[in-house]
């Protein structure tokens, strides 16, 4: 599960899930939740692989995150469904989504960026936390 | 989990100064101070803005103290409203987060020689147009399409390459902050991935804070200063308010992946990660300037295109080109940059890089870097308040140089979390709100309004006030707005 955070300028998000891949899947769809008004409007007709090098968890969320927003960007692909699997130095997920179409989808953040500040990923008693902050 | 309030030591040291001392926390190099009233300090003592000032005088280098304009609020790394200079001959560091995401996010305001009274029959048609003309908000490309090659020529050459497309006039240019164009850009350290993102959208407005206001001159405070910059009371003038897009955010976001254990390496402790930073004189610091140089000189091309378009739309509604309609810029200011500059610490002149990150120059009367015609009067300064209250135009004051490396504050600073803002909202139409106000305001999103409505910010009379009462900027017009476009 994922929630939004109040953080004056910009906003957070909180994460927790029972293992590491749930949570980088939970992450995502909390930043496509901020992106996007409604992320059930979205439909996950197209897949995507994305795959990354890194073993600091803190470091490679913020990198998954990061790679995610720049494609959405990029190439406006709304993405609202993620398998991750995560070796002990890599990331490799399957995303699915679509292109947004403003008569279905509304766009409610422009997320500038992924930021740093906070970031963290813990485990605690339920499995894992993680929390990070977006520039908007 | 709310926002913690800041419980460290706030002791009173002038009218209108507050300080963290030193001692607060071992790695402080020097004192954070505050600019705030009494009135607005128990409000900045509600987040952890105060901490993020004391956290910044941990940076080496670090000159005079770690300083916070009243519109401080809680950044990330940075506080808002956060200003820091550092000396590179004393292992000054440069630190991407003390600029910002949004690399040269500033405003400009450009005049027109309409009255209210002339505007206020077409004024519907006329936001209705510039809404529609003008590209707003997430995932909207816009006119203006640049290969890599003219990218890169635009990032060294800043708003002076528009002036070879007659996108911009030799005046525009030349009332702009250092002339829309930093020396040292160097085009080739911005990545693929950034041109990619910056190729078509110089000329869009983007979304967030960002807006391009119509506003009327409500009233002068200062008639000589006005009268240099071509204002009077009742005069229409349009307010624009963006940075850098998706190519500046992608330059920060590339410097703080490359600064991944650099402090480290260079021995540098930090308190948070996002204050990631590297000596100037060092590759890693070398890199981010050459960059961010060149990212906002995009940002003042961006501003340019987007007056331009405003233009445009101006002649169209009221049937006369902008030169007829005098819609001549009165000047753009950088308020999320880094900037080398001369300023005396103690007794002595030194080179220092000023980070300003939610901060405005604001040099004053006789200072060479601002234009021949605002000489005697000092730097215009440009500070747009929330859609419903006002903006102000202030010049810069010698005491700007005496006190904080000649800045001021920025804009309003917020009171209200986004998600606080929404709930404050809950069932309220906002946009019949402010055109019952007078205010006809055009946004794609309820949320976004919601987000951005005047009771988020903090009331910008009172930010304006304190700078004026400290020294560091003079009151000279308040405006009033009268129609907003946002994304």
């Amino acid at each position: 599960m994922y929630e939004v955070f109040e953080h004056t300028a910009d906003l957070g998000l909180r994460i927790e899930a029972g293992d590491l891949p749930a949570l980088f899947s939970e992450a995502a769809r909390g930043l496509f939740s901020m992106i996007v008004e409604d992320l059930e409007t979205v439909v996950p007709a197209s897949e995507r692989v994305f795959q990354l090098a890194g073993t600091d968890q803190e470091y490679l969320l913020f990198d998954w995150l990061n790679e995610l927003l720049y494609t959405f960007e990029t190439e406006l692909l709304l993405l609202c469904h993620f398998e991750v699997h995560l070796e002990p130095n890599s990331l490799k997920a399957t995303a699915r989504g679509e292109l947004f179409d403003s008569a279905r989808h509304h766009l409610a953040h422009e997320v500038k960026a992924i930021t740093y500040h906070q970031l963290s990923v813990r485990q605690i008693d339920a499995g894992w936390r993680a929390e990070v902050i977006v520039d908007i | 989990m709310g926002k913690p309030g800041f419980f460290g030591p706030l002791e009173q040291i002038a009218e209108c100064c507050w300080k963290i001392p030193r001692s607060y926390k071992p790695g402080m190099l020097v004192d954070g101070l505050i600019y705030s009233s009494e009135q607005m300090i128990e409000q900045i003592r509600g987040d952890q803005a105060p901490e993020q000032v004391a956290n910044v005088a941990f940076l080496p280098g670090i000159q005079q103290a770690s300083l916070a304009m009243p519109d401080i609020h809680w950044g990330y790394g940075f506080s808002i409203g956060g200003v820091c200079a550092t000396d590179p001959r004393e292992g000054g560091v440069i630190s991407p987060g003390g600029v910002g995401y949004d690399i040269n996010c500033g405003v400009r305001l450009v005049r027109t020689n309409l009255t209210f009274a002339e505007v206020q029959p077409r004024l519907e048609n006329l936001i209705d147009r510039l809404y529609h003309h003008i590209p707003t908000g997430v995932g909207r490309r816009g006119k203006y399409s640049f290969t890599f090659d003219e990218l890169r020529e635009l990032m060294e050459q800043g708003t002076r390459y528009l002036r070879g497309r007659q996108l911009a006039t030799k005046r525009d240019v030349e009332y702009t902050e250092a002339h829309g164009q930093l020396d040292g850009a160097e085009p080739d350290l911005v990545s693929d991935r950034a041109l990619q993102r910056g190729a078509d959208q110089c000329g869009t407005l983007g979304s967030g804070n960002h807006f391009l206001e119509v506003q009327v001159v409500d009233e002068i405070f200062d008639e000589p200063a006005a009268t240099v910059m071509g204002l009077q009371a009742g005069q229409v003038c349009v307010m624009i308010h963006s940075g850098s897009r998706g190519l500046g955010y992608q330059v920060c976001d590339d410097a703080l992946h490359r600064l991944r254990g650099v402090p480290e390496k260079y021995g540098i402790e930090l308190p948070d990660r996002q204050l990631a930073c590297a000596p100037v004189e060092s590759p890693e610091g070398r890199h981010y300037l050459g960059a961010m140089r060149a990212a906002a000189n995009y940002a003042w091309c961006n501003r340019q295109l987007l007056m331009w378009q405003a233009r445009e739309v101006f002649g169209k509604v009221f049937g006369r080109s902008w030169e007829q309609l005098e819609m001549e810029l009165i000047y753009d200011v950088a308020h999320n940059i880094a900037k080398l500059e001369q300023h005396r610490v103690g007794d002595v002149d030194k080179q220092v890089w000023v980070h300003r990150k939610g901060a405005t120059r604001a040099f004053p009367p006789h200072h060479p870097e601002i234009p021949e015609a605002y000489r005697e009067i000092g730097q215009p300064v440009i500070i747009p308040g929330d859609m419903g209250r006002a903006s102000w135009v202030l010049v810069g004051q010698p005491g700007s140089m005496q006190q904080t490396f000649g800045t001021t504050c920025h804009g309003a600073g917020r009171a209200m979390s986004r998600t606080a803002a929404v709930k404050h909202a809950a069932g309220r139409q906002i946009a019949q709100e402010l055109a019952r106000q007078g205010v006809i305001a055009r946004a794609p999103s309820w949320k976004g309004l919601a987000e951005e409505q005047p009771e988020a910010y903090k009331d910008v009379n009172l930010v304006v006030d304190v700078v004026h009462r400290a020294g560091l900027s003079k009151r000279v017009a308040r405006m009033r707005p009268i129609g907003v476009i946002k994304g």
